[in-house]
């Protein structure tokens, strides 16, 4: 029973690490792009690629899941999200990220291969800990320190504040002086490097796997909704309580409904508290 | 001296001669269609069937081609979509008009293509193994050259049954169409010998972990686990599981237990000890150590195009793709001609067609040629150069 | 888009009188075959149009509702033998069902929230279908009955699907004819705009979507025939996303739009089959460009083109001051 709470966790955890990612893109562009699941699974390809294929140790291969991670949120800032953002049309975004989506997981497909390949444990550590394995503790280690990395950003430091500024009014903080642009572009990157991490951290609970990204995408984006958007806090409890809710149901059930039981949850809170458990009411000037 | 007009008149009409006099003396190729479903889903079995495929179509071509005339391959991805191949199947019957069709590759993709060719009258090359697949009466063309899944679960089921003498079954099965077909299929197998399984479960592939589902099979008291799925992740995963548990029991399922990726995928090496899978007698090697010659003579001729180093591709794969390039051969240099209803009385009437993957027979009411005495056992930690050895007996 | 004009008409006839003597000119049996998906395609494409193109709902679920309708028909007329018309008028009648399901709790989410409900809405019919094996045959799925004659021939059988096709193109241009229409491009460009000129704006949303829905049953039915055997794979996301892409590609608030990028879509890869591997992704390449290119469709790409080869004529008026008007205005003192 032990391992079904720490699987759940563990799965829930990278859920939340997603919805982080999206967190973060979201403050600056209001934007909820599709890449977000590819992210991580890229950090994970590349992790595995560097460690695995090129005999680079750990550490590099960290390097390389960020840096690839990173890029890609670049690339989806520069191509899917600046030139559509002007025409203020919330179906081009959506369609600009689905199609960098689909071309960057059909790319992986061809470059790494559909079959999921093993992630090298990262620190000498027998295999029959069981629920001890760093395979569980990674990711759950990784969103929290995210999180609160992300929260001493936000508070301590210049850009972190810029951040809040930008995700306050944008036109506001553009009239300070401050360039839109380059600062999107910026989380853009974050995102991506911390999207990159956390597909490295759970790399041996998911293998690199290419078709990872949109089950990702889809999962982080429940436990966003649920946590509720812009929070967090949120994403971690949103993230727990999804992965916690796929491992009991699937231990008593079976695998079969395991999508059925995700958005079961995530259309109950939505329908008794759509801005989620711990988001702000969404009050639009008219 | 000759005026240029005159010279240059004389060129063009030498160079037409041999343009098209070379063109009118050859004559019609034989076309054959290969669905194939090279990206996606089972991608690596196509892969490794495609290069049987191209070894044998060059082959022949080279030695004169069949009857006189070269073979000319129309090759289509598929990227296991249904709807892809249902409209190849019917490019390729109408449209290019092609005189056999070997695959799909994908069950899936087969269900629905099989019926189409069947409509249009084109003879077919079955690959899938489910066994709806093949029907004499609905699909008189369809001729099938891979064993079927009952041949696949049976063997493993009597191996558990009879050689292990395990009777606490547990069968772990995935959630894809395939799976939950195995499942099925092999409660049923077993419910006929009188065993009823301890445990039975459907996984999702993507599955992160097996610990749940292997401790809740020791806790029913299972002393065998039968997992029936294509997905090496899931198998994998349970193999992992097995070992991290420190639990002994032996694993017999499906060939891919047996796959090369899976030994990337293992914690420990040692995990993929007491594993077996359904195998093959043409790609084991026997008691002195060697492949039988004919596998042996294919695996020489193909080592080149895997890029000359150790083969890490499960052998029957290609061996098989070879084998349907010379199953048509046979047929129509028997029948003498492309005529699809003397193909099918060929086909028909053919007993013990020796291949390189197994020998062949088929009849007017039979028309899946692997016979049962090529299914055999192997241990999957044996895997070299795309073969194995012998599970203990 | 309010009336034809008489070029728009002749345009149309000659596309009728190719549509409906296709079976005439069509090389072989494959092309019939292609122009018949093609036709299906569009039944539930036509009604998609309404809820992504005019109302702006971003849908990208709606191969679960396909699918519904697929296997209503092929269990209805297959298995219960049923009489495939009623199976076919039974398979629309649950995709509007199932479409009110689906959009009662969804509609009121705002755009990535509906479409990430959808996207798991498609996911869930997915499980479900595997999951229910003594319904649906699992993963070994189920044969798609035939209908009876005079449709049960190829060409018979492109008649049926034009003819339901015609039937849907109708019904949604006049939805987006009328001040339904209207009503329906005021929710997509401004809501908030729309509500307060008094558009009921979620039961406009609503009757959309269960429109919508009884399209992709209809089309689930004959896509069942057509393919004559269906299983669970076919019903992948990719193919929602294919239905999606073909509207905006197309352009959104136009019908004409999306009937010639369902068209160029669903021939294209039968065009690059011999692509193969590439396949994929040269799509996501296609929808990337259009987005960045030309975001209102290929429809806007055409009237680029009229531009540059007649441009409009602007009248000129200058307006100039009147000074003397103004010298005595400026002078004036009260």
């Amino acid at each position: 029973m032990l391992t079904v709470l720490i699987t759940g966790l563990a799965t829930g955890m990278l859920f939340a690490a997603v919805a982080l990612v999206y967190n973060v893109m979201y403050s600056t562009s209001k934007v909820l792009s599709v890449t977000t699941g590819h992210i991580s699974m890229l950090g994970g390809v590349f992790g595995a690629y560097a460690i695995s294929v090129l005999q680079l140790h750990w550490t590099l291969g960290l390097l390389a899941a960020v840096v690839a991670g990173g890029a890609f949120g670049a690339l989806t800032e520069l191509l899917a999200i600046r030139r559509v953002l002007n025409r203020s049309d919330e179906h081009l975004w959506l369609l600009s990220t689905l199609a960098l989506a689909t071309m960057v997981q059909q790319a992986a497909g061809l470059w790494w291969g559909t079959e999921p390949k093993p992630f090298p444990r990262l620190i000498p550590q027998d295999f029959g800990v069981g629920v001890m394995d760093q395979k569980f503790w990674l990711p759950i280690g990784m969103t929290l320190l995210m999180a609160i990395g992300l929260e001493l950003f936000y508070k301590r430091t210049m850009y972190g504040k810029v951040f809040m500024a930008m995700s306050e009014d944008a036109f506001a903080a553009q009239a300070r002086g401050i360039s839109t642009d380059r600062i999107r572009l910026m989380s853009y990157v974050l995102s991506g490097a911390l999207g990159g991490l956390a597909g490295f951290a759970a790399g041996q609970l998911t293998f690199a796997f290419f078709a990872l990204g949109l089950t990702l995408t889809l999962n982080g984006f429940i436990a966003l909704a649920v946590g509720g958007l812009g929070s967090n806090v949120g994403a971690i409890l949103g993230g727990a309580a999804l992965g916690l809710l796929n491992a009991y149901a699937s231990y008593w059930f079976g695998g079969e409904y395991q999508q059925t039981i995700a958005v079961g949850l995530l259309m109950i809170v939505l329908l008794v508290k759509p801005e989620g458990l711990l988001g702000d009411r969404q009050v639009r000037p008219v | 001296m000759k005026s240029r007009f005159v010279q240059t008149t004389h060129a063009l009409l030498m160079f037409t001669a041999l343009v098209f006099g070379g063109s009118v003396l050859a004559a019609d190729p034989i076309k054959i269609g290969w669905i194939s479903s090279l990206t996606g889903a089972l991608s690596s079995a196509a892969l490794a069937e495609n290069q049987g495929v191209q070894l044998a179509v060059d082959e022949i071509n080279k030695n004169g081609g069949i009857l006189g005339r070269q073979i000319e391959l129309l090759t289509r991805d598929t990227s296991g979509d249904p709807t892809k191949a249902v409209n190849f199947a019917q490019q390729l019957a109408f449209s290019d008009k092609v005189h056999v069709v070997i695959g799909p590759v994908n069950s899936g993709e087969g269900l629905a293509a099989i019926p189409i060719l069947a409509r249009a009258g084109v003879p077919n090359i079955v690959i899938g193994s489910i066994d709806e697949l093949i029907d004499p009466q609905k699909y008189p063309r369809a001729f099938r050259v891979i064993n079927t899944n009952r041949q696949w679960i049976s063997t493993a089921n009597d191996y558990a049954l009879k050689n292990l003498k395990k009777t606490k079954i547990a069968i772990i099965a995935d959630t894809s169409g395939y799976g939950t077909a195995s499942a099925k299929t092999a409660t049923e197998l077993l419910e006929k010998a009188g065993i009823k399984p301890v445990y039975s479960v459907l996984v999702d592939p993507n599955k992160t972990d097996l610990t749940d589902e292997m401790n809740k099979a020791r806790a029913a008291g299972a002393d065998i686990v039968m997992p029936w799925s294509a997905a090496t992740g899931l198998l994998g995963r349970l193999l992992n599981a097995r070992g991290d548990m420190g639990w002994r029991v032996p694993v017999v399922g499906h060939p891919a237990l047996m796959a090369a990726q899976i030994r990337k995928l293992l914690n420990k090496p040692e995990y993929w000890e007491s594993t077996f899978a359904a195998g093959y007698h043409s790609t084991t090697f026997g008691a002195d150590g060697k492949l039988p010659q004919r596998t042996q003579q294919l695996v020489d001729k193909v080592r080149p195009k895997l890029g000359g180093g150790e083969i890490d591709v499960l052998f029957w794969w290609v061996a098989m793709g070879y084998d349907t390039v010379k199953v048509i051969e046979h047929a129509i240099k028997t029948s003498g001609s492309t005529d699809p209803v003397g193909i099918q009385k060929v086909l028909e009437s053919t007993k013990d067609f020796k291949g390189v993957f197994a020998t062949y027979s088929w009849s007017p009411t039979e028309h899946n040629g692997f016979p049962d005495s090529n299914m055999t056992v192997n241990s999957a930690n044996t895997f070299k150069d795309g073969s194995f050895k012998s599970a203990p007996k | 888009m309010n009336s034809l004009t008489h070029t728009h008409k002749a345009w149309l006839l000659l596309g009728g009188l190719l549509i409906a003597t296709l079976p005439g000119w069509a090389g072989d049996q494959y092309q019939l075959h292609l122009a018949s998906l093609i036709a299906v395609y569009w039944i539930l494409i036509a009604g998609l149009n309404m809820v992504v193109g005019f109302t702006g709902q971003l849908s990208i679920g709606h191969v679960g509702l396909l699918c519904i309708g697929s296997y209503a028909f092929a269990v209805l007329a297959g298995k219960s033998g049923w009489h495939p018309a009623l199976a076919l008028a039974a398979s629309g009648v649950l995709g509007g069902v199932c479409g009110l399901a689906l959009g009662l709790p969804s509609l009121r989410l705002p755009g990535f929230y509906f479409a990430m409900a959808t996207m798991a809405f498609a996911l869930i019919v997915n499980d479900l279908v595997l999951a229910q094996v003594d319904l649906t045959g699992g993963g070994i799925g189920l044969p798609g009955p035939l209908f009876p004659a005079p449709f049960d021939s190829p060409s018979g059988f492109y008649y049926l699907v034009s003819l339901l096709a015609l039937g849907v193109t109708w019904l949604s241009w006049n939805l987006g004819r009328h001040m339904w229409g209207r009503a329906l491009i005021s929710i997509r460009d401004n809501p908030v705009a729309a509500q307060s000129v008094g558009v009921a704006v979620f039961r406009a949303k609503l009757t959309v979507f269960v429109f919508s829905g009884v399209t992709a049953g209809l089309a689930g039915a004959v896509f069942a025939s057509l393919q004559s055997y269906i299983t669970p794979d076919t019903f992948v996301f990719e193919l929602s996303l294919f239905f999606f892409v073909c509207i905006i590609i197309g352009g959104r608030g136009s019908i004409i739009g999306p009937f010639i990028g369902t068209v160029v879509l669903t021939a294209l890869p039968e065009l690059v089959a011999p692509l193969a591997k590439l396949g994929n992704f040269f799509y996501g390449l296609l929808l990337l460009v259009v987005v960045l290119v030309v975001p209102e469709g290929i429809g806007r790409v055409f009237d680029i083109i009229r531009e540059r080869l007649r441009p409009r004529v602007v009248h000129r008026e200058p307006i100039s001051p009147d000074l003397a008007r103004l010298d005595r205005a400026l002078k004036y003192k009260p």
